[in-house]
């Protein structure tokens, strides 16, 4: 066996040292802030654009089709291999980043708001528009409203898998709390690897249950919360 | 007669890749404040023609007129704002509250927040809720109180015209009897036109004015009211289709007020054994009942009377008729009971009783 010769850094430390963390709480929340920011942009940006997308593939069924092949080609790439790619073209930017982020986020919402809007009942649909409603109001006062349980599913899965996508936006200069996690790797300093670690959970429990909470503020009327698809 | 609020002139609707048309040239009129009753087998169109009518399904030819109006000269939305349409499956919105619910159509038409508040008050004491529920989510009600509040939400902006799809296909069988009375008694107080479908002919007898029965591909084999549609039936898919207790129907849609009654074995309480056995003897009967002036307290066997008709210990008719109950209600009294009889009484006051014979005679008539 051979025993790998660590560099003599700062190594020698014990596995977390909290003097460091307490040393370097400004730049702690500088990092969170970043992190969120970034999560921030990625879900609201990707919400908006799936919004649209689905409402294209609502209005013409045969959209749908490639709608999800692209939004599933770009799910499936390597998200270090996409920053890569990226990289030459928009430089280490947090564009770069962000249209990393937000691609990811697109199949899953998609597929969550087409998902929702088709589960609102028939004869809710029928109802509503024996009464006289038209096709917009439709969609955004009675299909919308009752697709929430499920669209607020999907921003869940997609907050969560943005949260920890963020950290590898660290190696184009990005990152959030990935900062820590890079550094931390590169110097062996496992206080920083631990912290970043930590971090990027909590941050996305604490977003996980943020979105509870706003399901059910929006949705005081459904019996069955967050049921995911 | 005035003009009719709906009428259908040679109207047909073929759906797209279909080789027959699901209807094909239908015509018939219906009269302001009456119920019509679309009835008929699967695939008769029943549901096809009411939702021609608010044109959730657009006719392929012909005209439909609503209050004299042509309703392809009317935006759809526009339509159907002044239609009630209450479906099977209620179609409540679940994330709206009763309230909301109830007040969905005048909210549309823009009323302002108060009228809409005190109407739908107002509708919730006409459908029998209570005012508590306004605030509940439907998820909350039981299915009768959700088709209840669907009644209400159909009636809210006061529509002459109602549209009802098998409104009360999905509850059971007694909740649907109570919502069948209960619409009977809106109906006395609004006098709305009412198009009503269903594939049950039980429904369709108790609450039509008016009775079409319709056969595959929309054809219309009867127009008329349920009285004359069991008396006198068109042509034998329609004798098929009200089945073989046509007669009993018929019976079940004749009052007892209707049908003279026999004043039946009545004795006085002082009536000795004697008297009694003379009254059986002239009834055909081993009982008597026991009455003094206008009304009877109740009954004994013959044979039990020993010293006078009050001292046998007389009891109570177990079931007491009026004369708004049905022969066919009568005539279930009359099987269930040990006396073999049916007795009216119009509240303490006795009417007479009906016996088995006398109804047969209105089965063979």
């Amino acid at each position: 066996m051979i025993t790998p010769v660590l560099p003599q850094s700062e190594s020698s430390d014990p596995f977390i040292r909290w003097d460091w963390i307490w040393g370097h709480l400004d730049l702690v929340w500088e990092k969170v802030a970043e992190h969120l920011v970034l999560t921030g942009i990625a879900l609201g940006v990707g919400l908006s654009i799936a919004l649209l997308l689905s409402a294209l593939a609502l209005r013409w069924r045969m959209t749908y089709a490639p709608i999800t092949w692209i939004t599933g080609i770009a799910y499936s790439i390597p998200s270090l291999a996409l920053f890569a790619f990226l990289v030459p073209i928009t430089g280490f930017t947090i564009l770069t980043a962000e249209i990393g982020l937000v691609s990811y986020t697109l199949l899953i919402l998609v597929r969550n708001i087409v998902a929702g809007i088709d589960g609102v009942d028939p004869a809710v649909r029928e109802a509503a528009l024996g009464m006289g409603y038209t096709g917009r109001r439709l969609f955004f006062q009675i299909e919308l409203p009752l697709a929430l349980p499920v669209i607020i599913a999907g921003l869940r899965i997609a907050g969560v898998t943005t949260i920890g996508l963020v950290t590898v936006t660290a190696l184009i200069g990005q990152g959030g709390v990935g900062f820590f996690i890079l550094r931390g790797l590169n110097r062996f300093f496992s206080t920083e690897i631990v912290l970043g670690t930590l971090l990027s959970v909590i941050l996305a429990v604490a977003l996980d249950l943020a979105l509870l909470g706003v399901e059910r503020v929006l949705t005081p009327w459904s019996k069955h919360r967050g049921a995911t698809t | 007669m005035s003009p009719p609020m709906i009428r259908l002139s040679h109207v047909s609707k073929t759906f797209p890749g279909q080789g027959s048309p699901a209807v094909g040239d239908l015509s018939f009129d219906i009269a302001e404040g009456e119920i019509v009753v679309l009835v008929g087998p699967s695939g008769c169109g029943k549901t096809t023609t009411l939702k021609m009518i608010n044109r959730l399904v657009e006719a392929t030819s012909g005209t439909i007129e609503v209050a004299g109006t042509n309703i392809t000269t009317v935006e759809p939305p526009a339509l159907r704002q002044g239609i009630g349409y209450v479906i099977q499956r209620i179609g409540l919105f679940p994330h709206r509250t009763i309230g909301e619910n109830i007040g969905t159509v005048p909210s549309l038409l823009g009323w302002d927040r108060e009228r809409i508040r005190d109407r739908v008050a107002e509708l919730i004491d006409l459908v029998g809720l209570e005012q508590a529920m306004q605030s509940r989510y439907p998820a909350e009600l039981s299915g009768g109180q959700q088709q209840r509040v669907g009644v209400a939400r159909a009636l809210a902006a006061d529509p002459p015209v109602l549209l009802m799809d098998e409104p009360f296909g999905a509850v059971d069988p007694v909740v649907r009897g109570r919502l069948q009375e209960e619409l009977l008694d809106l109906q006395q107080r609004l006098h709305k036109t009412i198009v009503f479908v269903t594939h049950d002919i039980d429904e369709a007898i108790k609450l039509g004015d008016r009775v079409a029965i319709l056969n595959v591909g929309g054809v219309l084999e009867q127009y008329a009211a349920p009285m004359e549609i069991l008396s006198a039936p068109a042509n034998p898919f329609v004798e098929e289709f009200l089945g073989e207790d046509r007669s009993l129907k018929r019976l079940s849609l004749t009052p007892i007020r209707s049908v003279e009654l026999a004043p039946g074995p009545i004795v006085a309480p002082t009536a000795t054994r004697a008297d009694v056995d003379r009254t059986m003897k002239e009834h055909r009967v081993d009982w008597v009942g026991i009455g003094t002036e206008d009304t009877v307290h109740g009954w004994v066997w013959g044979r039990d009377v020993t010293d006078t008709a009050a001292a046998a210990d007389p009891q109570p008719f177990s079931v007491r008729l009026t004369p708004d109950h049905s022969l066919r209600e009568a005539l279930d009294s009359v099987v269930s009971s040990h006396t073999g009889v049916a007795v009216v009484f119009d509240g303490d006051t006795y009417l007479g009783m009906l016996s088995i014979e006398q109804i047969s005679r209105h089965l063979v008539e």
